[in-house]
Parts: structure tokens; C-alpha cells; sequence
């Protein structure tokens, strides 16, 4: 539904140019929750601006149901925003916001109260029409937002880091509210955010981003199990990353040796998640490998042991208390640890860059 | 509360409503007295009291048969120094938001510039600047000589000492007194709450009456108030360029005190150019109280 092919965006000129997008190309399905993740200042906010039409590309095409939109100014454009910063009209009450969309259209009032009525009670502020925006919490005025930028029923809903300025509880609420919204309207959200785990939880696809270009496009689960590149990885879940060799269809490291496929002749780097490190020997298909313990970090459900590889190579490993549990192990002591071959992946060290 | 507390908080504000007393109320006082006394020959009162003075603010006596009348004079200055102020207030608004808006709209660091330009004006004398603006348009002056030059006209065009001209020189000495303000409200204004009017479908118009005026309004109501009321009792300005053809309030005055000797007349108009005055600011703050209480209820 929406193509966005080669899509470049540079500010300023001269010796002062920046480069904020680098032909950036991907496609969104109808009724997709697509998720933008990055650092900060990776040109999220840059890419969802030229979506919105506040800004012009500087190369490259934007597409939406066939038609190039690129040179379409905003108010035309099917597609709403919602801020971070709200940006709620402050002399308006909540309805007034609500409506100022559908009153821009032109519309009728007769179909104008009726439209903002359902939306402010999808949104549960039925009750606060008659509020000034300016009288509202945090979490009310990103309800009003929402209701505001979905009441003219756009092709898509851009939100930018909506979440970002409500506390963590709240947070995790408007999750799960926001979810329920997409999932009832069917409407395709591109959410922006540089939280790892409420993308992981909330999206269909993501989009991992890094100075400017995108590293990756996958579902959630694919993103965390195999990560393209070493930056996907260290930026999506916790990481442990080694560093082999690899010859004669093998990888080694350092005494520990196991026959991988697919592995190039050379040195190379392999990943592995906490939670896949077993702590004892003799599992099979598994590299084997020699670990001083040496720190035990409780955290309720799970511990965290720290790891030390006879190089000088550190490792965590994920211990469920409930299944394992770690009262057997000592700080400081030498055991035996497994990494399991269906577990450990090779990773581009490079990002994808210029 | 006790009592030494009482007294201590009265005596730290006797300076503020001494002052007070002193520069407002005392005069004020002395001329609505003077408004109810009797002329002297020479100027000055005499203590006898009479309503006259009043009484000729906007009604004659006939010389010949005694009869009453509207006073023509009197009223004629009266309304057009209401329509003066008046027009002086919107062309200063019509000049002066979209200026507030270009100084407001420039980078940061340029602004300050753009205001200090703005505020040269007030740096210099109030009579050598409205005489500035008599050289532009007098007989002599640079535009009936660039006409002339240019063959446009033959004869020089009579500008001065009409009401074009106080109107002109009016809106050239009030015009920053419109534009800070404003400047002031439109450089608060959040501009993402235009994008995301524009983000909402609003065409440039729509945004302008529903979002950018609604939250400048009271930076231009602030304008229109600094520039009306100093308008309403202009003295300076009518005198230079309207010279005794062109009067307004505050010449009236003058001359009722100078060569028309009647004080309580003068005292008398003077009390209606505050009366005049006070309408406007009671205007103004119910305006803004209004706004205030829908912001808050
Ligand atoms: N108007 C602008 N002029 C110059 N450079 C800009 C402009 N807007 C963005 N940039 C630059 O483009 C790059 C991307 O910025 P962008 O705002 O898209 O980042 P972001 O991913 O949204 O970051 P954050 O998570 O901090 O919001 C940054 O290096 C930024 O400095
Ligand atoms: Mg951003």
C-alpha cells in the first residue's frame, strides 16, 4: 500500500550538509502496526515527517495506492500524525480537537458530532468533551491525540514516540490501548520508537534503523533469532558476542571447537542469546567451552551469571530460577559450559553503511 | 495577625499609596474641581461654582437669541478624534501583525535586530520625528517633489494640516507600540501546533482564523489598547500636522487653557478623554477576563 523507493533526505548544503536518510527502500502492508527502531538521531523522525509531508525528499519516490505522493502538501495527504509533544490546540476543548480535522474538511456538522462522539468514546474521554486540552494529564492528552489524528479515518497513522512522555505504568497501559485501537480500526500505524521492547511487543514488522539507512526489516521474532548484523543484534535483546575462526567447515574458540555450516574460511563473529547458554559439559551438537563464574546477579525471576573465558572473553548467561536455579553455583568457580549450535548464529560485524 | 504585623504591612505600603495619592488621584481631583467652577478673566477659576464648563462640552449658546445647540465645533473634534484613533489603531494593525510576524518568524539571532530597527523611533524625540514625516509630505516636501519631478502631478498635492496628514503621522509614531506586543505573542506561539493543523487538513486560511489567531489575540488586543488610548489624547502629533485645521481632544484642551481662558471647560474635557479612556481598558479586560475564565472553567 505504501512504497517507499529510495527515499534520501539531506539538510543544509555545502560543508554543512547532513545526510539524515540514505535511500532508504521498504514496503507496508494495508492494516501492517510497522514500527521505525533506532538510536536517537537515526532519521526516524526525519522519515516519518516525509511520509507526513512536512518535508520534501531529496531523492527517491514515495508511493501510496499507486500514486506518487512525494510533491503532495500535507493537508492533502491521507495520512495524520500524532505528535510527541501532543501538540494539542490549547484554546480548544477536547471535542473541538477532535473535530478540528473533519471541520477543516468542510464537512457537515450533522456528521461531524456524531464522528467525534464515537471516536472520543473508542478513545474512553466521552466524559472530558467539554475539558480545555490544556486541563488534561498526560495520558488524556495522548487519548485526545489519538482521537484527533484518527477521527478523518486516514490511510495511515504516524506516530512518533507517542509514549515516550507518559511514566512506565501508564506506558505500558497505552501499549496495550494502542495495540487494541489498530486491531479495531485496521488501520496501518507507522510507529516510531527507540525502545527495543515495546517494538518487540507491539509490532507486526520492524524496522531496525542506524545512521540513517535501515539494517533490517523483519517480524519481531525473526529480528531477535537471527539478527542481520551485529548492530541488530546488540540493539534487539541481550547479546553475547565471540570472537572465531573458522576453517574446514568448523569455527574454534579457543579450545572449544564444533562443526558449523556455512561458515567462510577466517575469522568471523558468533552470537548467542543469554538465555541458550547452558552451564554444564557434554551437550550434544554444541560447542563446548571452559568458564570461570564470576559474578551471580539475582533479578527475581531469572539470575544473570557473568562469565569469563580463559582469553578474557566475557559471557552472560540467562539462568531461569524457577527451572534451573542457581544455588549450586559458587563465584569464582571454574564449570563447564554448552553453546548450543541451533543457538549460536554468525553476525556481520559491519553494519550496513555508506 | 496580630496588631503589630497589621501596622508593620500598612507602613510598608504607605510609599506605593502615597505616590499613588500624590500623581493620580490628587490631580485627577483638582480637575474634576476645576471642571465645576466659574472661568476668570485672566485664565484661571474663581471659586463660584457652575455647571458650565460642563455644559459646553458639547452645547453652544446662541449670542443673539439665546437659544441652546449642539456645539459644532466641539463635537466635530470629539468624533474625529474617535475615528482618528480609531483608524490609527487598525492601519497599525494592518501594518503591524504581519511585521511581528516576519521579526517573529526570522532566526533567532536576527531578531533582536529587526526589533532594535523597530525601536530606533522611540530613541528620538517625539517632535522631531512627526516633523521627519511633515518634511516627507509638505508642499516642498520629498513626495510632492518626486511627483513633480516625474511630471505626475503639475501641482504640489496639499497634504498637511488635513486629516491624512495627523492620520499619517499618527500611525508612523504608534506603529512600534503595536508591533512589540504582538511580536512578543506571535514569538510564543508553538509553530507545531500549526503543522499540526496543516497535518489535519487545515488549508493556510483555516489554520490562520482557528489556530495562529485565536492564540496572537491577546498580544494584538495589548497593541490595540498601547496604540488607541495614547492616539485618543494626542497632542503632539495633530498640532504638527493638523495644525488648527485639523484638532483633536488634546489641542482642544490646550487651547481651553491657553488662549480660550476657561479652564473649567478644559477640565471638563479633560475628565472625558479619561472617562473615554477608562471605556477602552474596561473593554480591554473584559476581553481578556473572558478569555481567562473559559481557559480556566
Ligand atoms: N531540520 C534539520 N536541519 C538539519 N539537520 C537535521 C534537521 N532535522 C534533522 N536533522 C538531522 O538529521 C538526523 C536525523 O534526525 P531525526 O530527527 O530524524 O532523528 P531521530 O531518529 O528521530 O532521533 P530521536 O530519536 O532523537 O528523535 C540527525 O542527525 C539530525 O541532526
Ligand atoms: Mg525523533
Amino acid at each position: 500500500m505504501l512504497d517507499i523507493r529510495g527515499l534520501s533526505k539531506r539538510f543544509g548544503y555545502g560543508k554543512g550538509e547532513v545526510t539524515a536518510l540514505h535511500e532508504v527502500s521498504f514496503s507496508i502492508a494495508e492494516g501492517e502496526f510497522f514500527t521505525l527502531l533506532g538510536p536517537s538521531g537515526c532519521g526516524k523522525t526525519t522519515l516519518l515527517r516525509l511520509i507526513a509531508g512536512f518535508i520534501s525528499p531529496s531523492g527517491g519516490s514515495l508511493v501510496l495506492d499507486g500514486k506518487d505522493i512525494a510533491a503532495m502538501p500535507p493537508n492533502r495527504r491521507p495520512v495524520n500524525t500524532v505528535f510527541q509533544s501532543y501538540a494539542l490546540f490549547p484554546h480548544m476543548t477536547v471535542g473541538e480537537n477532535v473535530a478540528f480535522a473533519l471541520e477543516a474538511q468542510g464537512r457537515p456538522r450533522s456528521e461531524i458530532d456524531p464522528a467525534v462522539d464515537k471516536m472520543l468514546s473508542l478513545v474512553q474521554l466521552l466524559h472530558l468533551k467539554n475539558r480545555k486540552s490544556s486541563e488534561l494529564s498526560g495520558g488524556q492528552q495522548q487519548r485526545v491525540a489519538l482521537a484527533r489524528a484518527l477521527v478523518a479515518k486516514p490511510r495511515i497513522l504516524l506516530l512518533d514516540e507517542p509514549l515516550s512522555a507518559l511514566d512506565m505504568k501508564l506506558r505500558k497501559d497505552m501499549q496495550i490501548e494502542l495495540k487494541r485501537l489498530q486491531r479495531e480500526t485496521g488501520l496501518t500505524f507507522i510507529f516510531v520508537t527507540h525502545d527495543q521492547e515495546e517494538a518487540l511487543t507491539m509490532s507486526d514488522r520492524i524496522a531496525v534503523m542506524s545512521g540513517g539507512r535501515v539494517q533490517q526489516i523483519a517480524t519481531p521474532r525473526e529480528l531477535y533469532d537471527s539478527p542481520a548484523n551485529r548492530f541488530v543484534a546488540g540493539f534487539i535483546g541481550e547479546s553475547n558476542f565471540l570472537a572465531a575462526k573458522a576453517a574446514n567447515g568448523a569455527v574454534e574458540v579457543g579450545q572449544g571447537r564444533m562443526a558449523l555450516e556455512g561458515a567462510a574460511d577466517g575469522p568471523l563473529t558468533l552470537m548467542i542469546r543469554p538465555e541458550h547458554v547452558m552451564l554444564a559439559g557434554n551437550a550434544p551438537d554444541a560447542l563446548e567451552l571452559e568458564a570461570t563464574v564470576d559474578q551471580l546477579v539475582f533479578f527475581g525471576t531469572d539470575t544473570h551469571v557473568h562469565l569469563g573465558l580463559a582469553d578474557g572473553a566475557k559471557l552472560v548467561a540467562r539462568v531461569q530460577n524457577a527451572l534451573h536455579g542457581t544455588r549450586n553455583l559458587n563465584e569464582g568457580e571454574r564449570i563447564r559450559i554448552a553453546l548450543p549450535a541451533k543457538a549460536l548464529r554468525i553476525v556481520n560485524d559491519e553494519e550496513i553503511a555508506a | 495577625m496580630n496588631g503589630p504585623d497589621t501596622w508593620r504591612r500598612w507602613a510598608l505600603s504607605l510609599p506605593a499609596v502615597a505616590v499613588i495619592m500624590l500623581f493620580s488621584i490628587l490631580p485627577l481631583g483638582v480637575v474634576l474641581v476645576y471642571s465645576f467652577l466659574t472661568p476668570g478673566d485672566f485664565g484661571n477659576v474663581k471659586w463660584i461654582f457652575s455647571t458650565d464648563g460642563w455644559f459646553s462640552v458639547l452645547f453652544e449658546r446662541n449670542i443673539f437669541d439665546d437659544t441652546i445647540g449642539l456645539s459644532g465645533a466641539n463635537l466635530s473634534i470629539l468624533f474625529r478624534s474617535i475615528i482618528l484613533s480609531v483608524l490609527t489603531t487598525l492601519i497599525t494593525l494592518i501594518f503591524g501583525v504581519p511585521t511581528a510576524w516576519f521579526i517573529a518568524t526570522r532566526p533567532p539571532t536576527q531578531r533582536n535586530f529587526w526589533l532594535f530597527l523597530i525601536t530606533i523611533p522611540f530613541w528620538t524625540n517625539l517632535l522631531v520625528r512627526t516633523i521627519a514625516v511633515q518634511e516627507m509630505i509638505r508642499s516642498e516636501g520629498v513626495f510632492n517633489r518626486i511627483l513633480l519631478a516625474l511630471g505626475l502631478i503639475k501641482e504640489p498635492i496639499q497634504m498637511m494640516y488635513t486629516d491624512f496628514a495627523v492620520l499619517l503621522g499618527m500611525t508612523y509614531v504608534f506603529l512600534p507600540l503595536m508591533v512589540l506586543p504582538v511580536y512578543a505573542a506571535i514569538e510564543k506561539f508553538d509553530f507545531r501546533l500549526a503543522e499540526a493543523s496543516y497535518d489535519l487538513y487545515a488549508s493556510r486560511l483555516f489554520c490562520l482564523r482557528r489556530v495562529i489567531l485565536p492564540l496572537i489575540k491577546p498580544g494584538v488586543i495589548a497593541g490595540s489598547i498601547l496604540v488607541f488610548v495614547p492616539s485618543l489624547g494626542a497632542y503632539v502629533t495633530p498640532r504638527v500636522m493638523g495644525g488648527g485645521k485639523s484638532m483633536m481632544l488634546g489641542n482642544l484642551i490646550d487651547l481651553q487653557f491657553g488662549q480660550g481662558r476657561n479652564w473649567p471647560l478644559g477640565a471638563a474635557l479633560s475628565i472625558t478623554l479619561t472617562v473615554l479612556v477608562l471605556l477602552a481598558l474596561i473593554w480591554y479586560t473584559r476581553l481578556t477576563a473572558g478569555r481567562k475564565e473559559r481557559d480556566h472553567g
